[in-house]
Formats: C-alpha cells, structure tokens, sequence
C-alpha cells in the first residue's frame, strides 16, 4: 500500500473526476432528452388541439379567418396577442398558404421543410441556430393543416440555462481534476520516481544523475540539482582520496629512498673505515704510533656516526617530543633558529601542554616545524613568533612572522592539486586529531598560522 | 676515599664499557648497576652512592623521572645524566629534575672521570659538545641586574614571559627587554643557552632553579 502510494493518491483524484465528468455528461444528454419530450409533448398538444378545433369550428369562423384576423369568437382565443401560451400556431391549407396565424407566426415559414412528416413532431433550427420543436397536424378532413412551433428556449428557458450551467460546472470540476492529475503525475509524481530510481541505482563516487529535470515542479528540481550536486562532490572527493593515497605511498617511497642514501652515505661509510683502521690496528705490521693513529681515526669514524645517526634520529622522530609540547617547540626553535639563521621566539605558558596526547603533540609539533621553514623559505622571513596559549578547552598555536606572505587560494586542496602539499598537509594533519588550521596571509604582510586542537 | 659510583643503563655493551672505563681510575668504586629505572630506584636507595650515572631513556622509571625522585627523596646522592640525546631540552629537562650534571655516551673516559669528580664535590657538569654550541668563547660576563636575575631564574623555570610579568608585578614588554639585555649580557641566542650560560658562568646556582 505505501509503496504504490503516489499511485493510488493519483486515482483517489483520478476516478472522482472521471465519474463526475460521466455524471455530467450523462447529465447534459439527459437533460437534452427531457427537454425534446416536453417541447414534443407540447407542440403536439398544442398542433393537435388546434387542429380539432379548427375542425369543429370551421363552417363558422371561415370567412373570419380568411377575411381579418379573428376577434369575437373562440379563434379569437386561440389566435390572439392575449393567448399566454408561448409558441406560434398557423393554420394552411393544401397549398401550404397560410389562412390563418398567430402574431409572430412568420417564423414558421423558416422552419417549414418540405418532407416533414404530418402528425409527428420534429426539431428543427432556425437560422440563428436556435433550436424549435415543430408538429404539422391535419384538421380532419377539411383539407386544412396546422401548424405548431415552440422555441425551447422561451418554453423552458431559465430552467434550460440554469440546468444545463449546473451540469457544466460539474463537468468542469471533473475536467479539472483530470487535468490535475495529469500535472501531479507528469511534475511531481513521474519525477518523483524517475529520480528515486536513480538514486537507488546509482554508483556513489562513480556515476552522476541528471542535472536537471524540466518538467518537475522547482522543489523537484531543486532536489535533483541538490543530489547532482551531492554526487559531484563525491567523485571530486574519491579523486582527491585517490590522489592522496598516490601521494602518501609516494611520499613513503621517497623518504625510504633518501633514508637508504643517507644511511648508506653516513653510517655505513663510517661504520665501515672503522673496521678497516681496527684491521690495520690488529695487524702485524702497524708500529706503535701507526696504531695510535688507526685507533684515533677508529674514534673519529665512530664519532662522526653517531652524530649522524643522532641526525636521522632526530629528524625522523625527535625523541625530544617526550619532553612535552613547550620543551619540544623550545628545542625546535632552537635548532631551527642555529641552522636556519632565523630568530624564533616561543612563548609558552608553563605546564600549557601537559596531560595532551601524543598524537597532538606531534601533529602541532610537526605544524610548527613545517610553519617555520615556510616562514624562511618562501616568506624571507628573519622573525618567528611561536605562542602556545589556552583558549578555555582548546590548545592555540599560533606562528607569525613578518615575512613576504602570499595570496591564499581559497581552497588548500587546489595548491595540494599543484603539488604543493605543505599547507594542505598542516591542515589534514591538523584536521586527524579533531583540530583545525588556518592560515592567514596577504602578500607583502607576512602569514600567520594558527592550529587548534581541543585539549581533552 | 673513593667516589661510590652506581650506572643505570639497559644497554649492556654501554655499561660495560662505562664500567671498564671507571675502574681504570682508583679515585671510583662502583656500588651497583641496574638495567631499568625501577631497580635503579632500589638500588640507590640501598647504597646511596655519591654519584649516580643515569640513562635517560630507560624501561620503567625513565632517566628525567629518576633524578626527580632522588631529588625530592632527600637522599645525598648527585645525579649525572648520561645519554645519547644531545639535545639541550634534556639537559634542561634533567637540571629542573635535579641533576647535577649532563654527558653524552660518547663524552672521553677523562671526561667522565671530570665529571663525575665535579658532580661529587657538589658542582655542575655540562657535557662539551652539548654546550659546545654556546660560548665557545670564554668571556667575562656582565654582571646582571637583580631584575634580570629574576626575570632569567623565573624563565629558566619554564615560565612564560606572561607569567613572569605577573608574578613581578611588571609588563610583559619589560620582561622581554630585560631577556634581550640578559641575552646580550651572556652571549646568548635563546632562554636555554641563557640558562646553560648563567650556570656555566655562575651568574645563577642550580639551587636557584630548583627553588
């Protein structure tokens, strides 16, 4: 039943409208054959009354008839203005001249048709396309025939208009009706369903719909354009999702690989002159200061890789971060500040980090660090305000520098698109731990970045 | 008499080398050693060494945590951090926990021997190379204000510029210029090498910073 919903609401409307539409219909022709029969009975009666009459009355009211219009006797009665009965009688003879007539009875001539039958009533139109009711009947045998004509309209007239009004109006409701539902199944209920099919059959992420739908009604349509819509974002989204994927096994790929080359150039260099100054230690040969020079560069070789371990490591994952958001930010600016050539400024209030997960820790720490170096590398900047602050449950980092700054395109995703993943890396990143990002710049006005994540 | 000298480190190839290093020397007695914090815990307070050498990355109790420990126990026992961090955040880290001196795995044995010899008599120890990047130079320092004593003692604590206003009743512009003249005074770049600056000239005491 609730599926097939739109289809009864449909014939709920439709069946009404058709059975009014019949009613009225049914009606109208009703009517019609009403209105015949009485106009038939009555012209008959009037025909067939006047014809016995005339029959009856002939030998007296002959030469009155034919010489001036009757007065005194009972002709007088049937033929006068006086006679309130509507409809035209004549009296004619075999000829079809006319003897006798009541005022007005011209028009008779007008519906005169030859083969009309005698004794039998007959419509029939005038010119104007009014419609009459005539019966021609024999006067006995006198060789006269009368002739009877009623117009339906003066004999029925207001019932006839008001009647019929009644029964078009009703049939107007129908014709209405019919019409509405036409409308309700072509703009609302067929699209309705051609766009719930689509829906149900559609390939998220993969497939679009129709953008638009002419015949729907607006909200229809707007709904259509909203689910088009909808359907966009989502394969501009696995795009990007799957671009990101891309990127993030190539990004993997290219830190392994420099990872490889530093090892295999740092480490493994040292690590391997070592084994050769131990070899020419332990050998026969080597002399006492010979020795003590292979164990010193032994020494230095060791040194040195262990520095450069320390290097990796620190670069890879600072074990710093252990000491907390401030100690971690402090250490960064400072080690920052001695390579890049920069003055970093931190401000952090005491404890400000403490008891945050270190996933946030990380993820502001590595905001900073990406911050910072944008700061010198693009902005030309020589100053970095670094401030950690509380806004009641929500950690603020906020990183400013009077460098260069730039135009900011609206979307950070378009300058990851151009392959420039700093700042929409900073804001996934950000975005991982419940956080947000945003980055404030105008060219020539520096850039600030400010990072928040919730505190619990 | 010898310094009583107890090493806590998981490593056993590091503790060996620490121990073989230290038992060239006669002035050291070595009175325990231990592979994670927890039973460096026991074992100090057994023993209660002069010197402890203490790991900072340790399983249980790590290195900082340790030296906090000792700190608040009250114990007679100097903390020396030995690690291979070299960042200046630890040595940081470690001087607010208590300790009272900072070297790295690969320091020389004569090193160590000075540093353990300078921890024992009650001074500081700051590894070379890790303050090697400040003041290569040996300068006279200015003597520094009393306000700039403050301002540096209260940051050195890890307060903010904003903090130490309010707790001197002052701005925090003004705070940040006595910085800037401390800075200056020392020859120092930042709050840290302020700090490792002020102790290695003796402007300020560990116990400053402890208080």
């Amino acid at each position: 039943m609730k599926r097939r919903l739109l289809t009864v609401l449909a014939l709920a409307i439709l069946l009404p409208s058709v059975s009014v539409l019949l009613a009225a219909g049914v009606g109208i022709f009703q009517h019609r054959q009403a209105i015949r029969a009485v106009a038939r009975t009555y012209v008959q009666d009037l025909a067939e009354s006047t014809a016995s009459r005339v029959e009856m009355g002939w030998g007296l009211t002959e030469s009155l008839f034919a010489a001036k219009p009757p007065s005194r006797f009972w002709g007088n009665r049937i033929f006068s203005q006086e006679v309130g009965i509507p409809g035209w009688i004549a009296v004619l003879d075999a000829q079809g001249r006319v003897v006798m007539s009541t005022p007005g009875a011209q028009i008779l001539s007008e519906l005169w048709r030859p083969q009309m039958p005698i004794g039998e009533a007959v419509e029939t139109k005038n010119r104007a396309g009014e419609a009459f009711t005539v019966a021609a009947y024999p006067a006995g045998d006198t060789g006269l025939f009368v002739m009877a004509a009623v117009s339906w309209k003066e004999l029925l007239g207001p019932m006839l208009r008001f009647g019929l009004l009644l029964l078009l109006l009703v049939g107007l409701v129908g014709m209405a009706g019919l019409v509405g539902v036409y409308l309700l199944w072509k703009t609302v209920i067929s699209p309705l369903k051609s766009l719930e099919a689509e829906v149900s059959s559609l390939e998220w992420g993969k497939d679009l719909p129709r953008p638009r739908d002419e015949a729907a009604v607006r909200e229809i349509g707007r709904l259509r354009e909203e689910f088009f819509h909808l359907a966009q974002t989502a394969i501009d989204r696995s795009v990007l999702w799957k671009r990101y994927a891309l990127d993030l096994v190539r990004v993997q790929e290219e830190e392994r690989a420099r990872l490889a080359r530093d090892l295999h150039d740092g480490p493994l260099q040292d690590v391997t002159a070592m084994i050769q100054r131990a070899r020419l230690f332990a050998s026969s040969e080597a002399a006492g200061p010979e020795r003590s020079v292979h164990l010193g560069l032994l020494e230095e070789s060791a040194q040195a890789a262990v520095r450069e371990i320390r290097a990796l490591c620190d670069e890879l994952s600072p074990p710093w971060l252990e000491l907390g958001l401030a100690g971690a930010l402090t250490e960064l600016a400072e080690r920052l500040s001695r390579h890049l050539g920069l003055r970093i400024f931190v401000e952090a209030d005491s404890g400000i980090g403490d008891g945050l997960s270190k996933e946030k820790v990380l993820a502001l720490f590595r905001v900073a660090q990406e911050a910072i170096h944008n700061s010198f590398r693009h902005g030309g900047a020589t100053e970095v305000f670094v401030r950690l602050f509380r806004e009641g449950e929500t950690l603020v980092l906020e990183l400013e520098d009077r460098g260069s700054g730039f135009n900011l395109p609206e979307d950070l995703t378009r300058l990851r698109l151009q392959g420039h993943r700093g700042l929409a890396n900073m804001e996934e990143r950000m975005a991982l731990v419940g956080g947000e990002l945003v980055v404030e710049s105008r060219l020539g006005q520096g850039t600030r970045v400010t990072a928040r994540v919730p505190t619990s | 008499m010898a310094i009583r000298v107890f090493i806590a480190d998981d490593h056993p190839m590091t503790r060996a080398g620490l121990v073989a290093a230290l038992q060239r020397e006669p002035d050291f007695e070595i009175v325990g050693e231990a592979s994670d914090g927890n039973e460096a815990w026991r074992i100090i307070g057994e023993k209660v060494p002069d010197v402890a050498l203490i790991d900072i990355r340790m399983p249980g109790e790590d290195g900082v945590g340790l030296a906090r420990r000792i700190k608040e126990s009250g114990l007679p026992v100097s903390t020396l951090m030995l690690t291979s961090y070299d960042a200046q955040q630890y040595v940081m880290a470690s001087l607010r926990a208590g300790a009272k001196g900072y070297l790295l795995k690969t320091a020389s044995p004569e090193e160590l021997a000075r540093a353990i010899k300078t921890v024992a008599k009650g001074g500081i120890y700051l590894d070379s190379e890790v303050s090697r990047v400040i003041g290569e130079q040996e300068i006279v320092p200015e003597s520094l204000s009393n306000r700039e004593r403050e301002v540096l003692i209260l940051t050195s604590k890890g307060l903010s510029s904003k903090e130490t206003a309010a707790r001197l009743f002052i701005s925090e512009r003004t705070v940040q210029t006595h910085l800037a003249s401390v800075y200056d005074k020392l020859g120092a770049r930042n709050k840290t090498e302020a700090l490792l600056l002020a102790l290695k000239y003796g402007v300020m005491t560990l116990e400053e910073l402890l208080e």
